[in-house]
């Protein structure tokens, strides 16, 4: 192999990049890593001077502590259906939605699409207790619907989505088309694959949304039988007092599903999906 | 040309526009009943004093005046609001780019990378900043680290002038991971070719991003804008555990100023300043979906 | 793909689980005040939330209550403080409310100006287990729970500030533990070594209105109409207060000092002013102090004062059982359930038998064998509830704004409460 005049330079701007890669993930592990330590700690050790880096002595006991003072087992399966239903449903309703608005021509179509961003612009504490009330007009409060229907769809979803669809070109469309498939059928068979990168961001955003989700469940639900994780975690918090490291082993837990469901999805669908559009 | 008979156009009209109807249908009737209906009410409310649980006194366009010409947390809040939205937004969108610039390199463990600079997102806001509250303590890591360096220590949340910006580091670190992720994707999506024919023809690396990176970033530029500009001035949950819109007010949002006179039963006033805020964001989303079509 | 189909068929899965056992509650019917209650006589359920989380003192009264009253069944709800506030706000105009509910005295102002609690008054006809209310409470007490001639609320446990001081140091240096505000100032100087031993404050009205009341002044006139709190006797308090800070054995806790916990652990803390619960705090997360620490009399310039807070327990006016809501609320009033307020969750009865019974007013050997709870006792005797008018969230708000500028040197103390009070009377005045 020849000496590239390049290869020196190469190196040294490949070694950069990965101690820049590597000095900023640091950066955004650290915060984590002390939870990790903390939840693994006695909480008489949680606030000590110097802090404790490395726990001592280390314990299971605050995980053991949430894994049976509380159902958490229920409660993870809870937010396991919720987060998959939704998730499921905003891949489908929304690239839907999003293929409409970024490729089809229909009257008001521009004007339907800003009309429903502004949904976005109210929080949602005011719409809080009307949507309460219109929940126990329809008997759902208390129930699995009303976490699921309210947000089977959502315009972030539907934005998030037309942004990547509206990069297809329209020529693989009309192909499609000419070949004599229905919309649906070009939305199944062409959109669909191409759209594989955005897909796998939305369902991130939407499973990771859903799972972390906390006001409208605490306020709908009553019935610990159908509490979330967040919401049953925080009954750890007593009145006046809170176990730091019992509250930590809780967050842990939580988080960890995610992070879990995170690496699946980059390499199931980023890699895989790239790698497919590179050989077009 | 031949006469086409009324009925059959009008039928391959509807045909023609059915499907795009029937595609957003779901998301239209959903928005409706769950959003639409509830923020018709919550608006009539702030023409009202209303507690929750008597009647509501209405009391026309008070609550808006009062918010608008008198009440001067309202108009702290609306200033730091501002503040914190333009500081983000500046910052964030730029360093997630740049982080997926970096990753959409053929970097090993990239997805080790990318699962690091995501965990912020993906850890909800109550968690981030009780671990920030733990960062910006007096003795904290933070002041730890300005103090081997013989810097003086900074009270980060309890200097009126630091506090808004403290809360800005950790929201930005919390979410910019959000705008890589975003940008990766779609950098993922431009088609190698594209890079291979412009280095053929001669182009560098600059005018390779400027002439094939950046507009295809385009669309998702404007929507990490949109709906970043959105998300940010409706800042709350790292304002409920850090700061609590102290001290004396400095990092009090338009969101937490809601709440807390939401919790205090006045319902009619906090909806009020939910519609000015929605007022101005409308302006703001109009303003960026035109001027980003415009380009076109 | 197989992972569609593995995560549709986990999701088939998992809802024919929870379906099969999921579901909703019964929800009492949501009705308007005035209200029909129910006689006892024919079964009913009654729904209680509870905010005291894992060691609560209510969830162990349900199963003796049930069986002392077979006709009384109860829907038990443990929510977390804030969600059981939020919630509150929400069912209280949108329907579903609890029949029993914990609610901090701290939110009492706003729901009482509101009407949304029962008056428990002729639910009880005057008598709290066979004991007239006056009786059973101290003064203080009775007003914190007393609305326009209702009793909307029943204390359970309750909260007001002593002294904590570090024993240890007292001794060791020879320092008298203080009385007076100048002895304060004089243990405080005593005490403070560098970064160490300070008094904590905090800059809020918990704290301030101590100050305040300690010398004679309060925050609002007796007929609640005119805010007072930049009288001459307040300005005075509150500049004691501050002289502790500028004479630099005074410490204000901000946020970012972190739990103050942390500074009681790492000695940046010496003397504190806090209530009953926090010696339970102490001693789960600062066990290797025991010992070290005492409570006393918080000092004063004329007279004891505190604020008083804590927890009652409330029925909202939309429930259609309030008879038996009432019933489960005496039975937790019982002395042996109010005992439990303090063995199962190291909070403080606030009926008085309860207080002064052996079972609570026990020899602390964390706190050197010391009675604490008699010295509570005293503070609750003197102890003053805020005062209850609906625009208090804001005058609360003004005040703990003005606590802040101070601490921070922004405005001197006579500067900062007019700048609060003229807020204030305008926010009472609407």
């Amino acid at each position: 192999m020849t000496v590239h005049p390049k290869t020196f330079g190469y190196s040294f701007r490949r070694i950069l990049l990965y101690v820049v890669l590597f000095g900023t993930s640091i950066l955004m592990i650290v915060p984590f890593y002390w939870s990790v330590s903390t939840s693994l700690k006695l909480e008489r050790f949680v606030y000590t001077s110097p802090p404790q880096w490395i726990p001592n002595p280390l314990v299971w006991v605050n995980y053991i502590h949430v894994l049976t003072r509380i159902p958490f087992p229920r409660y993870f399966a809870n937010s396991v259906f919720v987060a998959v239903v939704v998730t499921l449903g905003h891949v489908f309703f929304d690239t839907l939605a999003a293929y409409s608005f970024a490729k089809l021509r229909f009257p008001g179509r521009d004007q339907i699409f800003f009309i429903m961003l502004l949904a976005l612009m109210v929080p949602f504490q005011v719409n809080l207790i009307p949507l309460y009330k219109i929940m126990t007009l329809l008997h759902w409060n208390n129930t699995y619907l009303a976490l699921i229907i309210p947000n089977l769809t959502s315009i972030f979803g539907i934005f998030l989505m037309r942004q990547f669809l509206m990069t297809i070109p329209n020529e693989l469309l009309d192909a499609a088309r000419i070949d004599g498939c229905s919309e649906f059928g070009v939305f199944r068979k062409v959109v669909m694959p191409l759209a594989l990168p955005g897909v796998a961001t939305l369902v991130i955003f939407t499973f990771m949304g859903t799972w972390n989700d906390f006001l409208w469940p605490r306020i709908v639900i009553n019935s610990e039988k159908l509490f979330t994780l967040p919401v049953g975690l925080a009954l750890l918090q007593m009145k006046n007092t809170s176990n730091q490291a019992q509250i930590m082993a809780g967050t842990v837990l939580t988080a960890l599903p995610m992070i879990i469901v995170f690496l699946f999805m980059q390499r199931q669908f980023i890699e895989g999906m790239t790698a497919g559009a590179l050989k077009e | 040309m031949t006469a086409i008979p009324l009925p059959h156009r009008f039928t391959s009209s509807v045909k023609k526009y059915a499907m795009p109807y029937v595609f957003i249908a779901v998301p239209v009737i959903s928005l409706i009943v769950f959003l639409i209906i509830p923020m018709v009410v919550s608006l009539w409310w702030s023409f009202n004093d209303y507690s929750g649980l008597n009647s509501p006194k209405f009391v026309g366009l008070n609550n808006y005046v009062e918010l608008l010409t008198k009440d001067k947390i309202f108009t702290k809040g609306l200033v730091n609001t501002t503040m914190f939205v333009l500081l983000g937004m500046s910052i964030g969108p730029t360093l997630g780019l740049l982080t997926a610039l970096m990753l959409n390199q053929k970097v090993r463990f990239r997805s080790l990378f990318r699962t690091a600079y995501y965990l912020p997102v993906m850890t909800s806001l109550v968690v981030v900043s009780t671990i920030w509250l733990m960062l910006y303590n007096r003795n904290g890591l933070i002041n730890s680290v300005l103090q081997t360096f013989g810097l003086a220590k900074v009270g980060w949340l309890s200097n009126p002038h630091v506090a808004l910006i403290s809360i800005v580091i950790a929201s930005v670190w919390q979410g910019f991971g959000f705008e890589t992720v975003v940008f990766l994707a779609a950098l993922q999506s431009i088609p190698r070719e594209l890079y291979e024919a412009a280095m053929i023809d001669g182009a560098g690396g600059g005018a390779q991003f400027r002439y094939i990176t950046l507009p295809a970033l385009r669309p998702v530029i404007v929507f990490v804008y949109i709906i970043g500009i959105i998300g940010s001035y409706q800042v709350f949950d790292q304002i409920y555990v850090m700061s609590s819109g102290g001290p004396v007010y400095s990092t009090t949002t338009i969101v937490y100023y809601l709440f807390s006179k939401f919790m205090d039963l006045r319902l009619g006033y906090a909806s009020a300043i939910a519609y000015i805020l929605f007022a101005i964001l409308v302006v703001f989303s109009y303003l960026q979906l035109r001027f980003s079509r415009e380009r076109a | 793909m197989n992972t569609k189909k593995m995560l549709f068929c986990l999701v088939i899965i998992l809802g024919l689980l929870l379906s099969s056992c999921g579901g909703s509650t019964p929800q009492p019917a949501v009705s308007q005040a005035p209200v029909t209650t129910q006689a006892v006589a024919e079964p009913v359920t009654i729904t209680v939330w509870d905010y005291y989380g894992e060691a609560t003192p209510i969830k162990p009264l349900i199963e003796p209550f049930q069986a002392a009253h077979p006709n009384i069944k109860i829907n038990y709800e443990a929510y977390d403080w804030d969600t059981t506030q939020q919630k509150l706000n929400v069912v209280l105009s949108g329907g579903g409310a609890p029949d029993v509910v914990t609610v901090d005295m701290t939110w009492i102002p706003k729901y009482a100006a509101q009407g949304a609690f029962a008056d428990m008054k002729p639910l009880s006809g005057g008598m709290l287990n066979g004991v007239p209310w006056e009786q059973a409470y101290t003064a203080g007490a009775l007003k914190a729970i007393t609305y326009n001639d209702q009793i909307i609320s029943a204390l359970y446990d309750f909260d007001t500030y002593a002294l904590y001081y570090r024993n240890d140091l007292f001794e060791q240096k020879g320092i008298k533990v203080p009385t007076t505000w100048d002895e304060l100032m004089t243990a405080a100087k005593a005490l403070h070594e560098g970064e160490q031993y300070y008094y904590e404050f905090d800059a809020d009205t918990f704290h301030g209105s101590q100050w305040i009341y300690e010398n004679g002044g309060t925050l609002l006139s007796p007929d609640n109409s005119t805010v007072v709190f930049n009288s001459p006797e307040a300005v005075e308090a509150i500049t004691f207060n501050d002289s502790l800070l500028k004479e630099g054995v005074g410490l204000n806790w901000t946020t970012d000092e972190g739990e103050r916990i942390q500074g009681v652990k790492d000695g940046r803390i010496a003397m504190f002013s806090d209530g009953p619960y926090y010696m339970g705090i102490m001693k789960s997360a600062a066990p290797e102090m025991a010992g070290q620490w005492r409570v006393a009399l918080h000092p004063y310039s004329k007279q004891p004062g505190s604020y008083l807070g804590g927890t009652g327990l409330a029925i909202p006016v939309a429930s259609t059982k309030q008879e038996a809501a009432w019933e489960f609320i005496q039975y937790a009033m019982e002395l042996e359930n109010q005992i439990g307020v303090y063995t199962l969750a190291g909070a403080a009865p606030a009926l008085k038998a309860a207080l002064s019974s052996p079972e609570v007013n026990v020899e602390d050997p964390y706190f050197g064998g010391q009675k604490a709870f008699s010295i509570f006792l005293q503070t609750m005797e003197t102890a003053i509830p805020f005062p209850y008018v609906s625009s208090w969230a804001d005058i609360d708000a003004a005040f703990t704004n003005a606590m802040q500028q101070i601490a921070l040197g922004d405005k001197t103390v006579q500067e900062a409460l007019d700048e609060a009070a003229a807020t204030s009377q305008e926010a009472l005045n609407k």
